[in-house]
């Protein structure tokens, strides 16, 4: 990955084009919808206009290259490990917060080094093997402090915050080593993003029954069916992300999308109902915090990855 | 089993520039990051920049919270107070400013937040409750609050009326309050300029005093302001005069003023 290389990758340029194009539809709409129309979709802008940044910025750090999309990555789970920590008052804890930071930039680290055993881009083996160590060494900080109180519940929430946004949300940048870094990229990101909308516009327009009652009472079996109908038909429409898939591959690509984006959404929900908030930050204006958009591509990125490397390999 | 306790962050719903203009703020570990390396930086100038001099260092008390009033004539006040005082009390250090001033446009607030720690009082409307403010950052111990009981700074250099709030602070607590004074800080950055120019700071730290024993109320306000004042006045004039030595001769009428 590199500027020259996504110049000239197709894929690259395609993405380019749908990405931008859906941008200048969806202001169409909002324009008609707000001044035609005269709907009230004041919040629908705002949401919108955090869109504008968004998009440009997660595809300038694929252009970028690898370690621009590698670094980007830990950023964000570091901030979003923030969100986590000052929502659960692990953040009270700066030992343990600071030890899973210390974890998410070892992640990177390895996510940018060559494999010392065959000298390709990324140690895979021991980015795999990670949350061992990562484990162990939360498990220490206690010790080194001599500490006992109220330390199960810091060691639990530290390894949580690891797992969940250090390491599973790491395997994105992860890909950045792939063969295919532009396909797998930016196909996970646009169809799990496309499945958020889906699921809320089908939820909107159709929606009768709750999915989850007690997790996250907005959300309904018709959106998510309907997201889930859209993500399956997703792998054959963008089908030049990744040429080299057969029928199996792009049906687990669709099943991977459609229902491990909407889990990753309504677990975030479950952690965020037992806490008694609503969003986890105030980041991004019109979508709450970091944590609130990132959580469907935590469910995927690693499904994803795992799922290439089985029937491919990522190299 | 027993149920976990959360403490959810207060602000959690709030975007950055939100949760730097409340008081108090939560603790953040990047904020206190730059904090201390601008703290770092902040000293290095002064001593360098600026020459620094400090005396009656020995005044302040090594713990429990306590007030220091000085005059007011450039932002290198509050910088020089500040870089007085330990490390380790550099997060717990609240120089009071003002919020019409500081705490207005995001890059004021960035900077009155982060690098200054600064309280947020509000001259105008709701002094009540920006002395209530004051008063709970006293209660904490280990606390320092940096009063600048002028209101403004100087235009002219010269020490102003000193306002009654900090008298309204003070009366009726055993919080210890050092009056210092600083010279040479309207030379070398007065309100009208953009930037400093290098010039010597002398800082002189005065002996704590405390006004427990009066009754709280606008008489013992205004005794307290005038004596305060009063402190301050004599130790501008025990300033010059030792800076005076240093720099050598200087005519008469000067070191009356």
């Amino acid at each position: 990955m590199s500027p020259n290389a996504a110049l000239q990758s197709d894929v690259f340029r395609l993405y380019l084009l749908i990405v931008g194009a859906l941008l200048v539809t969806a202001g169409g709409v909002l324009a008609v919808l707000t001044w035609g129309l005269k709907k009230n979709v004041q919040q629908v802008w705002v949401t919108y206009r955090a869109w504008l940044i968004m998009a440009p910025a997660v595809i300038g750090c694929i252009f970028a290259g690898r370690e621009a999309m590698v670094v980007a990555c830990a950023l964000l789970a570091i901030f979003g490990m923030k969100e986590f920590a000052r929502a659960t008052s692990l953040y009270h804890d700066w030992w343990m917060t600071g030890g899973v930071y210390l974890g998410i930039v070892a992640a990177t680290v390895v996510s940018l080094v060559a494999d010392p055993f065959s000298g390709q881009p990324g140690w895979f083996g021991l980015f795999t093997t990670l949350p061992v160590y990562a484990i162990a060494f939360i498990l220490i900080i206690p010790i080194l402090r001599n500490r006992t109180q109220g330390q199960l519940q810091a060691i639990s929430l530290a390894i949580v915050g690891f797992i969940y946004i250090g390491w599973m949300f790491g395997h994105l940048g992860f890909l950045a080593n792939s063969n295919h870094p532009y396909g797998y990229l930016l196909y996970v990101i646009f169809s799990v993003e496309l499945n958020d909308v889906a699921a809320f516009t089908f939820g909107k327009l159709v929606g009768r029954h709750q999915l989850r009652s007690h997790i996250s009472p907005n959300k309904t079996w018709e959106g998510a069916l309907g997201a889930l109908a859209v993500s399956m038909a997703l792998p054959w429409v963008l089908g030049f992300s990744f040429p080299h898939f057969g029928p199996v591959q792009r049906v687990l690509t669709g099943l991977i999308v459609g229902i491990g984006g909407q889990l990753g959404d309504l677990s975030i929900s479950v952690i965020k109902r037992d806490l008694g908030i609503k969003d986890m930050g105030a980041t991004i204006p019109g979508h709450g915090g970091i944590l609130d958009r990132i959580d469907s591509l935590i469910f995927v990125g690693p499904l994803f990855l795992h799922m290439v490397n089985y029937f491919y390999g990522l190299r | 089993m027993n149920e976990w306790r959360y403490e959810t962050a207060q602000d959690l719903d709030q975007t950055i520039v939100e949760r730097l203009r409340r008081f108090p703020r939560e603790a953040d570990m990047l904020v206190y990051g730059i904090r201390a390396l601008s703290a770092l930086g902040l000293r290095a100038w002064l001593r360098i920049y600026h020459r620094l001099e400090v005396t009656g260092r020995e005044h302040l008390p090594p713990d429990g919270s306590y007030v220091l009033v000085a005059n007011h004539t450039s932002h290198l006040d509050t910088l020089g107070l500040l870089s007085i005082l330990p490390l380790k009390r550099l997060h717990r250090a609240f120089p009071a400013a003002a919020a019409d001033y500081f705490f207005t446009s995001v890059p004021r607030i960035a900077i009155a937040a982060v690098v200054v720690n600064a309280l947020p009082f509000y001259r105008e409307v709701h002094i009540r409750q920006s002395l209530n403010l004051c008063k709970q950052v006293l209660v904490n111990p280990g606390n320092v609050l940096i009063l600048f009981p002028e209101g403004t700074r100087s235009t002219t250099g010269e020490i102003g009326v000193f306002k009654p709030g900090v008298g309204l602070l003070l009366a009726g607590t055993d919080v210890p309050v050092l009056p210092c004074h600083i010279d040479g800080a309207f030379e070398a950055w007065p309100k009208q300029r953009l930037l400093p120019r290098p010039g010597r700071l002398r800082l002189v730290i005065g002996a704590p005093r405390n006004y427990a024993a009066l009754q709280p109320g606008k008489e013992a306000a205004l005794h307290i302001c005038r004596e305060l004042r009063q402190a301050v006045l004599e130790l501008a004039a025990l300033n010059r005069r030792a800076g005076f030595r240093r720099e050598g001769p200087v005519d008469q009428g000067a070191e009356e003023t």
